[in-house]
């Protein structure tokens, strides 16, 4: 009895532990699908709709989709595409620490070789296609293709219009202007920036105030390890400079460090801030939500935050991989694409159909510009694994005054030389 | 075995009963432990293969400022989420017990206790975005009363300034923690036996006389069971920080379990990650052996 005993307790461990049971064996008529774009999200319409196509297109074939969060996909997915229960494809996160960081582990799949048969490359433009190479140490701009998006995201200027008409302000196109407008709404008694320093917004709005004085080197040098990084160069200096400048001012509140981005989402769309400065991520449900009052958008002069969207990658454990370059296929048709756009969201190959709604379409335009002009420039959080809390934590103490900009920025000098000496290690 | 003694065939099958919970406690508690002690040992981004760094983790541990940083938030935690509610627990316990139970009856005070209770059945992110709102520097609930009456000199930026951010979690905790011991020692004063209180009532004893000298001794393993688990809860508390200030603003809120989270999750520092997690483990371990071993020799 102890015996069987005994080895029905090994089984029913290693079982519950996850290391036992299923041999991991695949349906080649089952296509297992993860991402995380809400249903109603332009993504998840269209991706809904290309499951549709591809399951019309595919008889037989049966796509089992799962709805995972971002986080939870952001925090666990090395351990899940190490295991045998990795999806066949999957929208995860790019950059160095994410995408760059699972390629250099080989746990997704090459896909050099089907990008150039199915001509995706020619699709993706630059600053797009950018986020979707890695190389061997795992950083992103050149090497192989280890995912695809298809679609895009930017920070830019949002504002009251109506508010804006009543200080008789014209739409904030250089940063000289968007200095005077908040200084006109400061001396009118409003905090004109809505501002959210718990969170990501505050340290891109350092960023996007260091962009206005960098270029593509810059960038590269900072993003893609392609040369030196001083952090107190004359765009980062003029970056945190103007950021304490605006908050002595008044354009940003002092206390906008206890502030999460849905309340700073919130302020602008209840009116309460006439400016927000982000990304494009809010577009659909600023147009959804603002019923009040007139709002518009400008593009962020110079380089601004933003790139392709997250990527389509396939596990190298996948059982299915034709049936998931089909499914990329498929999103990237002109209809998908289309039906993306015409949801709000920004897609990187639209097709011929015109946009009918005026917004989206100017939503799309200047992303074009913005392609075209090559000014996308990621994000600052993305050259270091937890930069992202080591930049907010940053910012928050500016804003606090705890310390100066110049402090702030040898922090960040300090955390990006230690955290980034092991890349490609 | 058949000619094994009863007594001995007895203990057999009560292991029997022992072995499901058993099972789960190697499965779900020490075999991921003994994995986090062995990925402390390393150098792991969470893929790939760790490499092995025997005690560097440990060794950096003890010059990290960030983490001897969190603890000391921890300390405040630990008064927020254990004393004080054993404190305060004590007092409406006794008070909802002696006086609103004898006087408006027991139901009036088991509706008053469920109210106090009511935080913790609340989830914590239901309860952390809520309170955020109320603390919420321009428009938040507390600051708008604070101008309403006058105070506007009080209004503060709650969660945003690095001077009053701890102090507003440990609030909030103190909220959310109180219900917990008021519904143990109101249990436990119904056990004590109502003769004892008469007999101090007759020798002339007041209210906080029999309070400290009746009710306080004859609840103590309540009140040693309030404070260890408190404790404990305070020492791994995670999720009210998430969400409330994500540790934030620069560090002020930041503890052990959310300096492992990131760690494991953020910078992909796993064996890091794992280190701090063992010491938080080991120590709550350590201040567990330690209370019960005072609690027996309570008892004795």
């Amino acid at each position: 009895m102890s015996k069987r005993l005994l080895a029905a307790a090994v089984a029913a461990v290693l079982a519950v532990a996850g290391c036992g049971g299923s041999d991991g064996a695949s349906d080649p008529n089952t296509l297992k699908l993860w991402h995380y774009e809400g249903p109603d999200s332009a993504m998840g319409v269209a991706w809904a709709e290309a499951i549709k196509q591809f399951e019309a297109s595919h008889p037989g074939v049966t796509v089992k989709f799962e709805e995972k969060g971002f986080e939870q996909i952001q925090k666990t997915a090395s351990m899940v595409l190490n295991s045998k229960d990795a999806p066949d494809i999957l929208e995860y996160n790019k950059g160095n620490a994410t995408t760059g960081l699972l390629s250099k582990q080989g746990l997704l799949t090459d896909i050099s070789d089907e990008v150039a048969k199915r001509g995706w490359d020619k699709k993706l433009g630059p600053g797009i296609d950018t986020t979707a190479k890695y190389d061997d140490r795992g950083v992103m701009g050149s090497g192989k293709w280890y995912g695809v998006p298809n679609y895009a995201e930017y920070v830019m200027v949002y504002y009251n219009k109506t508010l804006f008409d009543q200080q008789g302000l014209a739409a904030p196109r250089t940063l000289d202007e968007l200095t005077a407008a908040m200084k006109k709404f400061v001396a009118a008694g409003v905090t004109p920036l809505a501002l959210g320093g718990a969170e990501y917004p505050a340290a891109q709005l350092l960023y996007q105030l260091a962009l206005t004085q960098a270029d593509r080197d810059w960038v590269d040098r900072f993003q893609r390890y392609t040369g030196d990084v001083d952090f107190h160069d004359k765009p980062w200096v003029f970056g945190a400079e103007r950021f304490a400048e605006w908050l002595r001012e008044g354009y940003i509140s002092k206390d906008s460090a206890g502030v999460k981005a849905e309340d700073m989402g919130l302020s602008f769309m209840q009116g309460k801030s006439p400016i927000m400065i982000s990304g494009s991520w809010w577009y659909g449900r600023v147009q959804a939500q603002v019923k009040d009052f007139e709002w518009a958008s400008v593009p962020w002069p110079g380089m601004t935050a933003g790139s392709s969207g997250n990527l389509w990658v396939v596990p190298e454990g996948s059982k299915n991989k034709q049936l998931a370059y089909d499914f990329i296929e498929i999103t990237m048709s002109p209809a998908i694409q289309d039906k993306l756009r015409d949801a709000g969201g920004i897609a990187v190959a639209p097709g011929e159909t015109p946009v009918t709604d005026p917004k989206t379409k100017q939503l799309n335009d200047d992303f074009k510009a913005l392609v075209d002009g090559d000014r996308l420039a990621f994000y600052p959080d993305w050259p270091a694994p937890g930069f992202y809390d080591a930049q907010v934590s940053s910012v928050q103490k500016v804003i606090t005054g705890q310390i100066g900009a110049h402090e702030a920025l040898t922090e960040m000098a300090d955390y990006y030389k230690e955290n980034t000496a092991s890349v490609g290690k | 075995m058949s000619s094994a003694p009863a007594s001995i065939r007895d203990r057999g099958s009560y292991l029997l009963y022992l072995i499901p919970g058993g099972l789960l406690l190697l499965a779900v508690i020490l075999v991921p432990f003994g994995m986090n002690i062995g990925i402390s040992f390393t150098e792991w981004s969470g893929a790939g293969t760790p490499e092995w760094v025997g005690l560097d983790n440990y060794t950096r541990l003890m010059g990290d400022g960030t983490f001897w940083a969190s603890f000391r938030h921890n300390v405040g935690l630990v008064v927020a989420m254990a004393i004080l509610p054993t404190l305060a627990g004590l007092v409406i316990a006794a008070a909802l017990f002696d006086f609103i139970g004898e006087h408006f009856g027991a139901r009036h005070a088991a509706v008053l206790r469920a109210c106090v209770y009511l935080p913790q059945v609340l989830p914590i992110a239901v309860a952390g975005i809520v309170w955020s709102w109320i603390l919420a520097p321009r428009d938040g609930a507390l600051n708008e009363v604070l101008r309403a009456v006058g105070l506007d000199s009080l209004a503060q930026n709650w969660l945003g300034d690095p001077d009053f951010a701890l102090w507003s979690v440990m609030a909030v905790m103190l909220w959310i923690q109180v219900g917990y011991p008021v519904v143990i020692f109101m249990a436990g004063m119904q056990r004590v036996d109502p003769s004892l209180h008469e007999a101090a009532e007759l020798d002339g004893a007041s209210w906080w006389g029999r309070f400290f000298h009746v009710t306080v001794p004859q609840i103590r393993p309540e009140i040693f069971v309030v404070l260890l688990t408190c404790t404990i809860a305070a020492l791994k508390v995670f999720a009210p920080i998430y969400v409330l200030t994500r540790g934030g603003p620069g560090g002020s809120t930041n503890v052990p379990s959310y300096y492992s989270f990131q760690n494991f999750f953020e910078k992909t520092q796993v064996g890091y990650g794992a280190a701090i997690a063992t010491v938080l483990t080991a120590l709550v371990l350590v201040l567990t052996a330690v209370f019960l071993r005072v609690q027996n020799r309570g008892e004795r």
